[in-house]
């Protein structure tokens, strides 16, 4: 690492200030900046939630969240969860081995659309949803006449939670494969692997981490979404996850639900968070987070 | 004759990837957008200006619009700094700022929403000093440097201006603002670092060698490099900022006129089963996001020009 010259605490370097290093005032103002920033702007309400959810204590906060109120949208967003990002999983294997182990015209494009659902809202994509397979389209109601509604009930989550997840995992895949290339999958197929087989044993051992970490953040994505599931849902007591759950606790004036429901998910957040830095740390040449920027 | 379509490969398992893609693609993405032009097509030109071109609709367009770009302005000087020192300095609690810098990604947005409003509202952790001391201070501050403005602004024959500071942080448009730069604050942070990572050092020798300052190197040297990313974070945090309704809407007030962003007004539509009114919104709001994207992304193929790599 090029940064061993001023990170090492030898003693010359107190009199001797690299030309590539600022003076050590401002380096220190900088860092004080930053820590103050970040202690008001991210830890502050992170420390708000998990206050107010302990404000009655813990066994307040724990039977608030196995009420029969809450139990239902704690279980909806699980099952949300387990089916959306299974779906999205698959997809970006799918598109990931699509667009790099193929040539076609138009992949630039292709990878343009794949990335469409982050720069849309999320009340947008809710809407385009809503608008398609509401009951008054005619996709709509030819479903709900055969007893399969979409829209206000759990498919329609789903689907609202896979368009906002969209891209993850399939962004983070197409950099780690586009630089492991093709040869080692065509060695296995010279040597009379079928493609099945290619995947699971060559492919697929080689783009686990990346494929956990596209995983790891469409999962903490599909667990707190709000936006998309709002619209889609419609306020329906049967078809409210945790978030909405949150608005409605919070609405109806009972706070303290509100907060201990908002403390489980920012306990999910911080995990989420513990096992992406760990994959940082003892995989990172396995993640295309290091290798963006150009 | 011309290019195949695809290329022949040896590779297995075309089909399958394809229809995977493509189909997934259509059912979640293309069909639901498609179906939200379509209805703006079918209720037509007309309609949807008729929709949009209201007082309360171009307000809240203009509230979200404007301090979406004030947020990710905000993210964008501070996300640089954020890189600057998480890449280059290494120092206790190095490790915990770096991860936290995450946080408003994995922390969902109705958390984030009712956490700032419980900080931010009058009686809250940080809001009952900003009510108390800091608002009227900075209010009586104001009092003279507003006269001066105005007596020159109407001299000039213009529509008086304040700089009065709202006296509360959430229910005002400064909660907004806070809620926004919460949602944007990873984007232009996590696309600097690994530029400045990759960054030779012998670039910054050779400028100090000629004789340049420390400060010279950073605005004539490393600032060129790292602007595309800091662009690029930019236009993420823009894009996420205009479209975030989750925690905004609890620390907004939502007041029509005043505090309402435009997504809320969508829901709003809906909620009185006016889905072309719903629609009509949605698309001027895709419009315009594009449009600011589309100036974002030739502004940074201008500057990648400029300095002469990709």
């Amino acid at each position: 690492m090029s940064d061993l010259s001023h990170s090492s605490p030898a003693a010359p370097a107190a009199r001797f200030r690299s030309p590539t290093d600022e003076a050590p005032l401002a380096r220190w103002l900088l860092i004080a900046f930053v820590t103050v920033a970040l202690a008001v702007l991210v830890f502050a309400p992170l420390i708000a939630v998990f206050v107010e959810a302990l404000s009655k204590g813990w066994e307040a906060a724990w039977k608030s969240l196995i009420s029969r109120e809450a139990l239902p949208a704690i279980k909806l967003t699980l099952t949300v969860a387990a089916i959306a990002v299974p779906l999205n999983a698959a997809f970006g294997i799918a598109a990931a081995w699509f667009i790099t182990k193929f040539d076609f015209r138009g992949k630039a494009f292709l990878i343009t659309l794949i990335d469409l659902p982050f720069s849309v809202s999320p009340v947008v994509a809710g809407l385009c949803i809503v608008l398609l397979f509401g009951a008054n389209t005619a996709i709509g109601s030819w479903l709900v006449g055969n007893g399969f509604p979409i829209v206000f009930a759990l498919p329609g989550i789903v689907l609202a939670t896979v368009f906002v997840t969209f891209p993850f995992v399939a962004r983070e895949l197409i950099p780690v494969m586009i630089e492991q290339g093709r040869a080692e999958e065509e060695a296995a197929l010279t040597l009379g692997a079928s493609g099945w087989r290619t995947f699971l044993t060559v492919t697929l051992p080689n783009i686990r981490w990346a494929l956990l970490y596209g995983v790891l953040l469409s999962n903490a994505r599909a667990m707190g979404e709000f936006g998309a599931v709002a619209v889609v849902s419609g306020r329906r007591e049967s078809a409210t996850t945790m978030p909405l759950k949150i608005e409605m606790f919070y609405n109806e004036y009972q706070a303290a639900a509100a907060f201990s429901m908002a403390g489980l998910l920012a306990f999910l957040a911080l995990l989420t968070l513990l096992l992406k830095t760990w994959l940082e740390n003892r995989h990172a040449g396995e993640l295309s987070a290091n290798r963006r920027g150009h | 004759m011309g290019r195949p379509l695809v290329y022949k490969s040896p590779m297995p398992g075309l089909g399958l990837s394809m229809g995977i893609t493509f189909t997934m693609l259509s059912i979640v993405v293309l069909l639901p957008i498609g179906a939200l032009l379509l209805q703006g097509v079918n209720y037509g030109a007309e309609g949807v200006w008729a929709t949009v071109n209201r007082e309360r609709v171009w307000k809240a367009l203009y509230l979200s619009f404007r301090l979406s770009f004030y947020a990710a302005l905000f993210n964008l000087i501070f996300g640089v700094i954020l890189a600057w020192v998480l890449a280059r300095y290494r120092f206790p609690g190095h490790r915990i700022l770096d991860a936290a810098v995450d946080l408003p990604f994995a922390l969902p947005t109705a958390v984030a929403g009712i956490a700032l409003t419980a900080l931010y509202a009058p009686n809250g952790f940080f809001g009952a000093s900003w009510t108390k001391t800091i608002a009227p201070a900075l209010n009586a501050g104001l009092e003279y440097p507003e006269a001066a403005l105005n007596a020159l602004i109407m001299g000039l024959g213009f529509e008086p201006w304040t700089l009065q500071v709202p006296p509360r942080i959430a229910y005002s448009t400064l909660g907004i603002f806070i809620a926004l730069v919460f949602v944007g604050l990873p984007f232009v942070a996590r696309t600097v670092q690994p530029v400045i990572h990759e960054i030779e050092r012998e670039v910054e020798e050779a400028s100090a060698t000629l004789g340049a300052s420390r400060f010279h190197t950073l605005r004539r040297v490393i600032w060129p490099m790292l602007l595309p990313a800091a662009l690029t974070g930019f236009a993420l945090s823009l894009a996420r900022a205009v479209g975030e309704y989750g925690s905004v809407i609890f620390i907004a007030g939502n007041k029509p006129l005043v505090t309402e962003i435009a997504p809320l007004l969508i829901v709003i539509q809906l909620e009185e089963f006016s889905y072309d009114g719903a629609a009509a919104i949605g698309i001027a709001m895709l419009v315009i996001s594009f449009a600011m994207l589309l100036v974002i992304n030739l502004i940074q193929v201008w500057s990648r020009r400029r300095i002469g790599y990709v």
